[in-house]
């Protein structure tokens, strides 16, 4: 069974078409990226995920049940970290996360105790006693990420969660969400920093104006030419060697080395052994642009050439 | 069922325990105690030379209670639902599995609770005014009571339309114009509204002509002299067609539910009781054929005029208890309010409010 199952799903708000045509899959023991630019409906989806929003059309089913027939059994295996932070704001942290507990049907004693765990696992045990009015952006950012915790849902859907956290916290999030996929939960993530999911994310989703891109379509932008960046400890010579392999006219030569626009993985293999091999001292050889990146920066300028 | 009230009680908690760590709630609640005694003071002074003491003492501060209290409370209630939604919680425990309905109803609950305090912080002068006077039992315990019902009502008006309408500040201020439609509004329809349908009354008076009496005098036996009947007509309030107005005035409910009390000669003894009387002698259409005829109650010594005027209390006894009407209007008001906010913040959500984001 799928954590989560999309499909042919829309949404409109009045005559506002946020989410048009969504399709994916995300299995058990996953980790997906939900990327697209502003405004793609990426919210928009997680809310109808998150059973708050009922769609135009299409079929959801999050951990087997329909959000719209079965809200409640959705709810009691899904969490639901939004975009937007909200908090109790006189309560202590500890209290608002006993009181979510409380509220998914947990005892006191069981609501307690997990609290107690998702404090440490969030690593707020200095403000566990404050109203949560005074944490600071990042940090109301880590006790959602506890809330959305707070029942050991099997289904997990973060809405930048990243946002606001500082790099270590972001480490952490990053250790924190691969480990429960590990665990067997199904993770959705969105983001529009792609550097970030490339590191958490195993799979992607591509919305792009409210549709998901299909997987022929993610293999071809995938496939086409993407730009590798070079060092080299003698940049005289590496020019020199591009110009000898003909590769001269596409690659752009600056102060940090080269640029070279390559067809395929085999093409910077033979690349490589080539500069290698002409006894070029190459001390950086890699994308410059991510993998998800690279395929969202096709896919959206192929948006952009169709309209 | 146990599961219900246990995530009502719940959401009542939550709400309850931000709302007494607020510092505000505390400098108002001290506000409207100096106000109540401040007015119970200024009440004993003025009441003391000519009402029986605690009666009206008793009822001017249930009044001014229900006064207050439907000021204070469209501002505690009338955020519950918006303003959760623009701080962003309203969402979060709605994909918990409290439903809807709990969610609504415990925050309907919690600002019920919340405006019964100022009810609770004034029952000292409640029981102060007892003790200066014969107040009855039953009227303490049904006008508290009642009025403990109409704060709830203003209550489910200011959730309901806190879930209806987006922005906070203009369902605090809808709450306020309709608590002033439901205090003042109703005085000014049930006004306007019975002078505007005004009815002819026709007086025909026949009088016994004393001219001729005193001329000629009237054999034993005989019928007196008469002089021919004189008719005349003016127009009157009909506001037996409108009473259904002031009957749906919380002010008119407290007052009509409190038990009436008269003296032996009928007449009210205290505040309530003559509002009671007003509003229900309103019920009752007026005679639109005054006869009045001197001849025929005729007796030497003079005319014998039948007095049959009522007694307030007569009035008050043959009348439709006007509370019970207005007091059912307006909790179906409070549960359709409160309805219409539960659908409207149902998820998961078919539309939502022009601007707002259901986050």
């Amino acid at each position: 069974m799928a954590g989560i199952e999309v499909s042919g799903v829309a949404r409109a708000f009045g005559d506002v078409h946020a989410v048009r045509n969504a399709t994916f899959t995300v299995e058990p023991g996953h980790v997906a990226g939900l990327i697209g630019p502003n405004g793609a409906g990426k919210t928009t989806l997680l809310l109808m995920l998150a059973t708050l929003l009922r769609p135009d059309a299409g079929a959801i089913r999050v951990a087997g049940f329909d959000p719209l027939t079965d809200p409640a059994e959705v709810r009691a295996r899904m969490g639901w970290m939004p975009d937007l932070l909200g908090s109790w704001a006189s309560l202590t942290v500890r209290e608002a996360l006993v009181a979510s507990a409380r509220l998914y049907g947990r005892s006191t004693d069981v609501a307690t105790a997990r609290a107690g765990e998702l404090i440490d696992l969030v690593d707020l045990d200095e403000l566990a006693d404050r109203p949560t009015r005074v944490l600071s952006r990042g940090q109301k950012q880590r006790l959602s990420l506890a809330r959305a915790l707070v029942h050991d849902p099997e289904v997990l859907l973060l809405d930048e969660p990243a946002s606001g956290l500082d790099p270590v916290a972001r480490a952490g999030l990053r250790t924190l969400v691969r480990r429960l996929a590990s665990e067997g939960r199904t993770v959705l993530v969105s983001s529009h920093v792609l550097a970030e999911l490339e590191e958490m994310a195993d799979q992607a989703v591509y919305l792009s104006a409210g549709v998901t891109a299909a997987a022929d379509e993610i293999a071809r932008a995938a496939s086409t030419a993407r730009d590798w960046r070079l060092r080299s400890l003698d940049p005289d010579r590496l020019r020199v060697a591009l110009d000898a392999a003909g590769w001269a006219e596409v690659a752009r030569i600056d102060n940090l080395g080269a640029v070279v626009p390559l067809e395929s993985e085999e093409a910077a293999a033979q690349l490589l052994a080539h500069l290698i091999g002409s006894g070029v001292p190459v001390s950086s050889f890699a994308p410059a642009v991510g993998d998800l990146e690279h395929v969202f920066l096709d896919l959206s300028r192929n948006g952009e050439d169709d309209a | 069922m146990s599961g219900f009230l246990r995530g009502l009680r719940l959401v009542v908690t939550i709400d309850l325990r931000q709302r007494v760590r607020t510092v505000a709630w505390y400098v108002l609640l001290g506000v409207f105690v100096v106000l109540v005694a401040g007015v119970t003071a200024l009440l004993v002074l003025a009441t003391d030379a000519f009402l029986d003491g605690g009666g009206g003492v008793f009822s001017s501060i249930v009044f001014f209670v229900l006064l207050l209290g439907t000021l204070v409370s469209p501002a505690l209630s009338a955020n519950a639902i918006n303003g959760e939604r623009d701080a962003g919680t309203l969402a979060t425990t709605q994909v918990t599995l409290v439903t809807t309905t709990q969610v609504v109803l415990g925050k309907w609950l919690a600002a019920w609770i919340t405006a019964l305090a100022f009810l609770a912080a004034a029952v000292p002068f409640l029981v102060f005014a007892v003790a200066l006077g014969e107040v009855p039992a039953t009227t303490i315990l049904v006008s508290t009571i009642v009025t403990a019902l109409e704060l709830g009502v203003v209550a489910a008006i200011g959730v309901g339309l806190s879930g209806l309408l987006t922005r906070p500040l203009f369902s605090v201020a809808v709450t306020y114009l309709v608590v002033a439609a439901l205090s003042i509004g109703t005085l000014i329809a049930f006004g306007l509204g019975g002078a505007s349908a005004q009815s002819e009354v026709r007086t025909t008076s026949t009088y016994v002509d004393w001219m001729a009496v005193e001329r000629d005098g009237v054999p034993p036996g005989e019928e007196p002299p008469c002089l021919p009947p004189e008719t005349w007509t003016y127009d009157v309030p009909r506001f037996d067609h409108v009473w259904g107005f002031l009957a749906a005035n919380p002010y008119v409910v407290v007052a009509d539910a409190a038990p009436a009390s008269f003296d032996d000669r009928g007449t009210p003894t205290d505040l309530f009781t003559w509002i009671a009387v007003g509003v229900r002698q309103a019920q009752h259409a007026p005679e639109l054929e005054v006869v009045f005829d001197e001849c025929a109650n005729w007796t030497p010594s003079g005319a014998v005029v039948d007095d049959e005027s009522e007694t307030p209390r007569e009035v008050y006894e043959r009348s439709v208890p006007s509370w019970f009407v207005g007091l059912a209007a307006h909790l179906l008001l409070a549960a359709g309010a409160l309805a219409w906010a539960v659908r409207r913040t149902a998820t998961p959500a078919h539309r939502l409010p022009r601007g707002s984001r259901i986050a």
